[in-house]
């Protein structure tokens, strides 16, 4: 169940710390004063960077609503009856295409890209968004890797065969006509698995869901963790992500005794110790709570991080804002604990 | 065979579709043709990354007439991905070297921007690549290309098929495009110079990371798109130490001890792969380039500063691009 955030607009950062309530955050650490003075102020940021349309840009500089930026920020934010998350929640729908997927951004093509995912978890609650989000569930169902094909199987099991990969384990691709790659199949996994039944046309939710979970495992890198998809190269092995092996890690939430899993998630917590970037640590956080790992120094390393409400970037804010409610973050991408 | 009416209909008819069949593949695929009657190029001897690139580099683009006086420069180096140890991104003491020159040249503004293809965190590979600290001491704006704002493009070529890309406001609306590449072999379009690097300026939030759409539309297809369309000002290309092999991310660092200046990315990159020991030609988007983007021909390049010396050894490639060494 969600827990209410935010419940106002600030007119500046001051106001938002003020009218800010100490109970909405529960940061169970040795710093969590400084910790929850940190967290508010990145708050009022996201908060500032509301378009007036109710999207979030990518960039601080920007006005152009992006997907990504706007689901995330969403569930950052998330008290269902704030006008901040209303607002959130009504422009996802109107910017629905057609065919149930979600653009990129506000003005993109309407062909739908990854980030429908992404916008089904972020309207997960909403009772008025409900065809919407069975539109999106639809529009994944039918969306997969260009490997799905047999064609392009068969060449990249006979022809094609620099990159290390099983093509008949395919997930979701960031856009049509492409790859199954590891991040999209990940939230893609985790949207198509806060589906309540497999009826109604989604019976195969399932045999998808485990695909591509299997797609997850074949690509992750041979020491474990996971970067785009492309674990071995013409014979090289490449060096995994933090990002990409946390979205990995937590679409596994329910695999943690896999060896892969298990590999992964012991390259992740060493790699921790040292990340500086406020985007893979808060990911990172996320995924080794989503496998019952302690985080609660690494929120306070991530909450340490200089300037973190003057980060450029707005998924990078609303990331810090989840990570540092990782219990709450877990519920609203799907993950019991 | 008698020529009556019937023949002569049937025998233009038949003209006519094969015509309209094959007249498409001798039609030229790009829109206008943009190069210079002459172009220019500097080689210049960097055995190490020093301070003083700065005063090499500045000295080296007083040989290029540029008036700079008053614009948007946008500096775009080639950052993909971060490996301890690895030569895989352009070093950032040459990025910080071409602002401080271009800000001495009068520049309105100087900022780097770049889209990473195959690493989501931006702020990480700036990090641990050795940007972030540089950028941040010497006041040096960043933006990420992968998250720019968009506008939608068309293209002025049609080697790949596509239309449009959405590409980022900021290289769009620059007065001044420097493309900062390494000098990199690539397993998929045998060299990564400055004509490559600038797919870096397709959004990975619209795109993806990688940018897989680009690799089914054909790599070297996509790079001759794309550079029809924003055009580069000028090339800075960091040689000093470079990748041979496997590139862009797992190849072998190759000491060349180069960096490369040029007013036109075809002549730069047909100077660079010369400087690998491949010949230019042999790689398509260079010589498809030499059609309309500069030129690859020596007798249309003025080189100046050191000499191209190819090398005795040239660089190693995936056995797929072992023609690139010629003969």
């Amino acid at each position: 169940m969600h827990r209410k955030l935010l419940a106002f607009r600030p007119t500046s950062p001051s106001s938002a710390i003020s009218l800010l309530t100490v109970e909405r955050f529960r940061i169970k650490s040795a710093a969590v004063k400084s910790d929850r003075v940190v967290l508010i102020g990145v708050l009022a940021e996201l908060s500032r960077r509301q378009l007036p349309a109710g999207g979030w840009a990518a960039l601080r500089s920007s006005a152009q609503a992006s997907l990504e930026s706007t689901c995330l920020s969403t569930l950052a934010i998330g008290s269902d009856d704030s006008d901040e998350v209303r607002l959130a929640q009504e422009f996802l729908v109107r910017l629905q295409n057609p065919n149930g997927s979600w653009p990129a951004f506000f003005g993109d093509d309407r062909d739908g890209v990854w980030v429908t995912s992404l916008a089904v978890i972020a309207l997960r609650d909403v009772a008025t968004a409900i065809p919407a989000r069975l539109a999106g569930i639809h529009w994944l169902m039918k969306y997969q890797g260009k490997e799905a094909n047999w064609f392009w199987r068969w060449k990249f099991l006979t022809a094609d065969r620099h990159v290390r990969f099983d093509p008949d384990k395919f997930g979701w691709p960031w856009v049509p006509d492409t790859c199954s790659w590891v991040v999209p199949t990940a939230f893609a996994i985790l949207a198509l698995s806060q589906v309540p039944c497999s009826c109604g046309g989604l019976e195969d939710i399932p045999i998808r869901v485990d695909l591509g979970i299997e797609m997850l495992m074949d690509r992750a890198c041979p020491g474990g963790g996971w970067n785009a998809g492309n674990g071995v190269v013409y014979g090289s092995t490449l060096a995994p992500h933090p990002d990409d092996t946390a979205i990995a890690l937590l679409a596994l939430n329910n695999r943690t005794q896999h060896p892969v899993v298990q590999a992964s998630l012991k390259w992740l917590e060493q790699t921790a110790q040292t990340l500086t970037a406020p985007w893979s640590l808060a990911w990172t956080i996320l995924a080794l709570a989503s496998h019952g790992r302690a985080v609660g120094p690494l929120i306070t390393t991530l909450m340490a991080l200089p300037d973190l409400s003057g980060n450029d970037d707005t998924c990078t804010l609303a990331l810090v804002c989840l990570a540092a409610d990782s219990s709450r973050a877990l519920a609203a991408f799907g993950v019991n604990l | 065979m008698i020529l009556n009416r019937r023949n002569f209909l049937v025998g233009t008819a038949a003209l006519a579709a094969g015509a309209s069949v094959s007249v498409p593949f001798f039609l030229p695929k790009y829109h206008a043709d943009r190069r210079a009657k002459r172009s220019r190029v500097a080689i210049l001897n960097v055995e190490q990354y020093v301070q003083r690139i700065d005063e090499l580099l500045g000295s080296g683009l007083r040989l290029f007439r540029m008036n700079i006086q008053g614009k948007t420069v946008v500096l775009k180096p080639n950052l993909v991905d971060y490996m301890p140890g690895s030569a895989i991104n352009t070093h950032p003491l040459i990025v910080l070297a071409a602002a401080q020159a271009y800000r001495s040249l009068g520049a309105k503004s100087v900022l780097v921007a770049e889209g990473p293809g195959h690493q989501r965190d931006t702020q990480l590979v700036l990090s641990q690549s050795g940007y972030a600290d540089l950028l941040r001491n010497f006041a040096i704006p960043f933006v990420d290309l992968n998250r720019d704002e968009l506008i939608y493009t068309r293209l002025r070529a049609s080697y790949m098929g596509m239309k449009s890309l959405w590409l980022p406001r900021t290289v769009l609306e620059a007065d001044f495009l420097v493309s900062i590449p390494k000098i990199k072999a690539h397993h998929w379009a045998g060299a990564t110079l400055s004509m490559k690097n600038m797919l870096g300026t397709v959004p990975g939030a619209r795109y993806g990371w990688p940018k897989n759409i680009l690799h089914w539309r054909g790599i070297q297809e996509s790079i001759l798109d794309v550079c029809a369309t924003i055009p580069v000002h000028f090339v800075i290309v960091d040689g000093i130490i470079a990748m041979e092999g496997n590139g862009p991310l797992s190849g072998t660092a190759r000491p060349l001890g180069k960096i490369v200046l040029a007013d036109d990315p075809v002549a730069a990159d047909a100077t660079c792969a010369r400087l690998m020991g491949f010949e230019p030609d042999r790689i398509l988007h260079i010589r498809e380039g030499a059609k309309f983007l500069g030129n690859v021909s020596p007798s249309l390049i003025d080189q100046v500063g050191e000499a191209l010396t190819p090398p005795t050894t040239p660089f190693d490639v995936v056995p797929e691009f072992r023609h690139l060494h010629g003969v």
